[in-house]
């Protein structure tokens, strides 16, 4: 101010000063606390922030192969695009007063996008997760749909609509072995079967990573994802052998249909080493659709279900008595001409006799000789000796729901007409693995092997994490006995003989039919029409390489005969696996291919599976689709892209597998577009864009 | 006619240190509020746009208001005051709640603050009583008792409404005012001690809970900062993710992610500091700083009372909204709600502060006694 007198002038001259000083000190004040928050303790504000923005996700890896023993896969993971949304990114910055609105016309946009209804769209964005599926497995054009909306170029782009490749499970051979193998949720759980049995071990570990989200909603990874094989589910190699599962399966299937029985069940264990070669039941259903198929297919009868016997058990009995030496295997027995009563009940034989030897009541299957037999065995050491067989306990198989079988249903000893009883399988129940895995212990010398169902496991990367040796759970019989039991069951299958049916020929088969007489649910009585007829044996009894057991419940078409209803089955799948195994009969030559198409003009019934079966050896399964007409000299290792148009995704799938490509699924529907083009000549194991579009 | 406009010489005397630095702000304001707000969607995106209007229009306010000669505002003083005050009045029978205070008046989609006005009427007033007393020996509290009352009535109304920044603003504008002026060594004496046994009152009866709440955290911020402290909690975290330079333009991580609140009104300072980093944060301190001085400059320069005290009190504005919006988001000084002079969107407070810096100009173009007193209108 001027005009003042000097001393006031000055006097406002220092105040101002101190202003002045004020407010630089104040201004300094914040310039040092800044100072102090970004240069002196910065690192530990920008640690903190960065712990902030950082988010963890979880990685599902790729779920594990299943192959059967030779490498063909049994069930695999395809990625297909599925859409998630994160929907507190997507309303991100809205304000509250704009919420409902623009809820509603995300909600319309996407469901649009993707052909959802509106209203459950706008409901999962209304819960506000930060991940939840939209849809899954989507076309083409829905990617490119959900794609446009996130478009920057618009007024309001969408965030947080996320495209990810899900891995959907896949079974290349539809219904083959699929009760077995089971099946595998959406959301990636093994739900039924070997899936859920193998669920840890094909998952793979799912892992946090640590990951940015950027501006846009995607993910930036601030450390490298761990070496995904690592990462990724391990792959587990079944001792399920393809070409003999696809056998068993068609030739139960073939039996149920003939005789009209409910159901049944086949398997097949290799009684060196206990490894289970096939594991068929029926019926089965295609687990790609295993929300259709009936709950009843889709349990593995093989080791759920346990079913009375019958004279299959004789086998067991009577060689539990042969290793007491309760009986002499020379003896001769009197069999009361076809009646005997034991207490006040009467049992009855199919072929009356006076005096049977040991092996003819095995082979003519007299109940009233067993019986016998196992009285004189006494109560104990019947029980004990059907327990060392395995009967009544678990196998040790690692499956889901297996039953143990019962053998004393009230949970007292027997007595003497059930110890009777007992002795032909009548009043005791096992499992179809429990009898086949007691008829490798007669076939491999009375030891008793843990059934193998796991050949191996390696990790992402190939490398062998663990494999399976054949174990021995106990000895069930001296290898003398077991011998003489072989030598025994052989007669079963030849002259007079109950199991004619099964015999093979150029091969001696040993082995035991069962017809057991089922419980009637409604009177608690055994009936006269519903029956479960079984066969147990193996193939070649001298030197034995098959242990098959077939059990067909409820046959009714006339016969229901164990000798005449599941003998047969025995033997077209014996046949067809010995030939497959490559063993030949002992004195011959191994039948030609000529020899196959005459015995085919024949009609033999298993001629179409010895096709296939020779089909599945080449390791190529049958193709139902995509025939092709070579129209250039191809050389070996090469293939040719075959015309898939309008094929459905499974079926375009598994015929481009089988021309040896590496398809990629992209969308659904029926086959739109290949990549390469079809007729192009590529190395076999190319990879093949099988791209779909839904047919309107 | 009103004499005295601007004529060839006072526009030869246009204060360009002045303009350049308040517009530097203004800009450097404007390119801060596109990167806050680039993490919203639809209205609140483009924010940025509606700041630059609001500059237009507190621009065209402040270029009348710089053609005006400031005396006429001398003559007008209490007139405007009054008004001022009248306008907080009706604050309290027509604002609709928001956020739990009631601070607005609309009219349709137009919303204005009067408290932010409030500030300048107030300073323009003191500086009337102030001039129409000059006397020369020490004042007694006594002698200030009515600039005190000028400043107690809309600092209480504003308290009320309730909002605590702004109060104190007021507060502290006519303690700076009052340092100007000569007061008896007794009569500061006295203040300091009233002031230390009114204090502990003033805490009990007079704040609510909400604002103990916030002092008691800037006490011991790191006790709660899920709640209370979370803003100034995370507008740390932002600050010093920045560094000595920053993270660059747009690059904010902390505000990019929406973890900064109010990014655009109360925190803007957080954002450029996390994206300029140290080096940002002085600059933009420096700007204030320099306008805060030069302001203290025009004063001393400024050719009456009047115009001396008007510049000191637009400048003790721009100084605490700095001081005190800078240093609650540096953890210095509790969270309170005042923005940052020209830099916070907002239009009430863009405009006012747009009207300071114009009555600074107004008084510095005008610092030559070439242009005489205009006539009384």
């Amino acid at each position: 101010m001027k005009n003042l007198d000097p001393k006031r002038a000055r006097w406002i001259r220092i105040r101002m000063g101190i202003l002045c000083g004020m407010m630089g000190l104040g201004l300094g004040v914040i310039v040092s606390g800044a100072h102090r928050i970004q240069v002196e303790d910065g690192q530990d504000w920008y640690d903190l922030a960065e712990r902030q923005r950082q988010r963890r996700l979880h990685v599902t890896p790729k779920r594990g192969t299943i192959y059967d023993r030779n490498g063909a896969s049994l069930a695999e993971s395809v990625e297909v695009p599925s859409i998630s949304l994160d929907a507190v990114e997507l309303l991100r910055g809205i304000e509250d007063r704009y919420l409902p609105m623009r809820i509603q016309q995300y909600g319309e946009r996407i469901a649009q996008a993707l052909n959802l209804p509106q209203e459950e769209v706008v409901d999962k964005i209304s819960r506000r997760r930060r991940f939840v599926w939209l849809k899954r497995r989507v076309s083409e054009a829905e990617v490119a749909a959900v794609r446009a909306l996130g478009e920057k170029n618009q007024r309001y782009p969408l965030r947080g609509l996320q495209i990810e490749g899900e891995g959907h499970r896949f079974y290349p051979n539809r219904e083959l072995g699929g009760p077995l193998i089971g099946f595998v949720s959406p959301d990636g759980e093994g739900r039924e079967g070997l899936e859920l049995a193998l669920d840890h071990e094909l998952r793979g570990k799912s892992s946090e990573v640590r990951g940015l989200r950027d501006r846009s909603g995607r993910l930036i990874f601030s450390e490298g994802i761990e070496d995904e094989a690592a990462l990724a589910g391990h792959n587990v190699y079944l001792t399920i052998d393809k070409g003999i599962q696809f056998t068993a399966e068609r030739e139960l299937e073939a039996a149920m249909k003939t005789y009209e029985a409910t159901g049944g069940a086949v398997v097949v264990v290799d009684p060196s080493s206990g490894e289970i070669l096939a594991m068929a039941s029926a019926p089965g259903y295609n687990p790609n659709d295993y929300s259709v198929a009936d709950p009843d297919a889709r349990r593995n009868r093989c080791v759920v279900d346990r079913f009375e016997p019958g004279s299959t058990m004789k086998v067991f009995s009577i060689g539990t008595a042969l290793a007491a030496r309760s009986v002499n295997p020379t003896a001769s027995i009197y069999c009361e001409e076809g009646n005997m009563a034991i207490d006040n009940v009467v049992i009855h034989d199919t072929h009356p006799a006076k005096y049977l030897s040991v092996t003819q009541i095995l082979s003519l299957s007299s109940n009233i000789g067993t019986a016998k037999i196992a009285l004189g065995l006494g109560e104990q050491r019947l029980y004990e000796g059907m327990r060392r067989f395995g009967f009544g306990d678990t196998t040790g198989i690692p499956f889901p729901g297996e039953s143990m079988g019962v053998l004393r249903p009230r949970g007292r000893p027997w007595v003497s007409v059930e110890t009777a009883a007992a002795s032909f399988g009548q009043g005791i129940s096992v499992t179809t693995l429990q009898l086949t895995m007691a008829m490798a212990a007669i076939a491999n010398g009375g030891k008793l092997l843990e059934p193998v169902l796991i050949k191996r496991v390696t990790d992402g990367g190939g490398t062998m994490l663990s494999e399976t040796q054949p174990r021995v759970r106990r000895e069930a019989v001296s290898p003398t006995v077991a011998k003489l039991m072989s030598e025994m069951l052989v007669a079963v299958t030849e002259g007079e003989g109950t199991g004619v049916e099964a015999a093979i020929p150029g091969f001696r088969v040993a082995g035991k039919t069962g017809t057991a007489q089922k419980i009637d649910p409604a009177t608690g009585r055994y009936t006269d029409t519903h029956y479960v007829a079984s066969f147990a044996g193996f193939v070649p009894a001298d030197k034995p390489r098959l242990v098959i057991a077939v059990v067909l419940d409820e046959p009714l078409g006339g016969t229901y005969g164990g000798g005449s209803v599941a003998a047969p089955v025995f033997r077209r799948i014996g046949e067809m696996a010995l030939r497959y195994l490559g063993v030949t009969p002992r004195g011959s030559v191994p039948m030609k291919l000529s020899e196959v198409s005459d015995r085919a003009k024949v009609g033999d019934p298993a001629t179409s599976t010895y096709q296939v079966l020779t089909e599945a050896r080449a390791a190529v399964a049958p193709i139902t689709a995509g025939v092709v007409t070579p129209s250039a000299p191809m050389k070996s290792g090469e293939t040719r892209v075959p015309d898939l148009t309008g094929q459905p995704v499974r079926e375009a799938i598994r015929a481009a597998t089988a021309a040896g490509l590496t398809p990629t699924a992209f969308g659904t529907g029926r086959l739109s577009r290949v990549e390469p083009p079809a007729g192009t000549v590529l190395p076999k194991g190319s990879a093949v864009k099988l791209f779909f579009e839904p047919s309107s | 006619m009103i004499r005295g406009d601007v004529s060839p010489r006072a526009r030869d005397h246009f204060d360009w240190p002045l303009f350049i630095a308040a517009a530097l702000i203004a800009v450097l304001g404007v390119v801060n509020l596109y990167s806050a707000t680039s993490v919203y969607q639809g209205v609140r995106a483009e924010l940025y746009i509606s700041q630059i209007y609001w500059l237009v229009l507190g621009g065209i306010l402040g270029g009348i208001l710089v053609a005006i000669d400031y005396r006429h505002l001398e003559r007008l003083g209490y007139a405007i005051y009054t008004f001022g005050v009248f306008s907080l009045i009706l604050v309290f029978i027509f604002a609709k709640d928001l956020r739990g205070s009631k601070r607005w008046i609309e009219f349709g989609s137009f919303r204005f603050q009067p408290s932010e006005f409030m500030k300048v009427f107030l300073v323009i007033a003191l500086a009337k009583f102030l001039h129409d007393d000059p006397r020369s020996e020490g004042r007694t509290l006594k002698d200030l008792l009515v600039p005190a009352l000028l400043t107690g009535v809309p600092a209480l109304l504003i308290l009320k409404q309730p909002d605590l920044g702004t109060a104190s603003i007021h507060v502290l504008v006519f303690l700076m005012i009052a340092a100007l002026t000569r007061v008896r060594w007794k009569s500061v004496l006295t203040f300091v001690v009233t002031v230390a046994c009114a204090l502990p009152l003033i805490w009990n009866y007079v704040l609510l809970d909400y604002q103990k709440a916030r002092v008691t955290v800037f006490m011991r911020p790191e006790d709660d900062i899920l709640k209370t402290g979370w803003h100034a909690h995370h507008s740390r975290v932002a600050i010093g993710n920045g560094g000595l330079f920053g993270n660059g333009y747009m690059k904010g991580t902390q505000n990019q992610f929406n973890f900064l609140p109010d990014q655009f009104s109360d925190f803007p300072f957080p954002v450029f500091a996390e994206e300029w980093g140290f080096a940002g944060s002085v600059l933009l301190v420096l700007l204030y700083g320099f306008l805060c001085l030069w302001s203290i400059r025009i004063a001393s320069l400024a050719k009456d009372r009047f115009g001396a005290v008007l510049s000191v009190g637009c400048g003790a504005i721009l100084f605490w909204h700095a001081f005190i919006n800078a240093g609650m988001v540096c953890g210095i000084l509790p969270v309170v709600g005042v923005t940052l002079p020209l830099f916070s969107y907002g239009g009430s407070s863009v405009t006012t502060m747009l009207m300071c810096v114009a009555l600074l100009m107004n008084v510095s173009m005008r610092r030559y006694s070439v242009v005489p007193a205009p006539d009384r209108l």
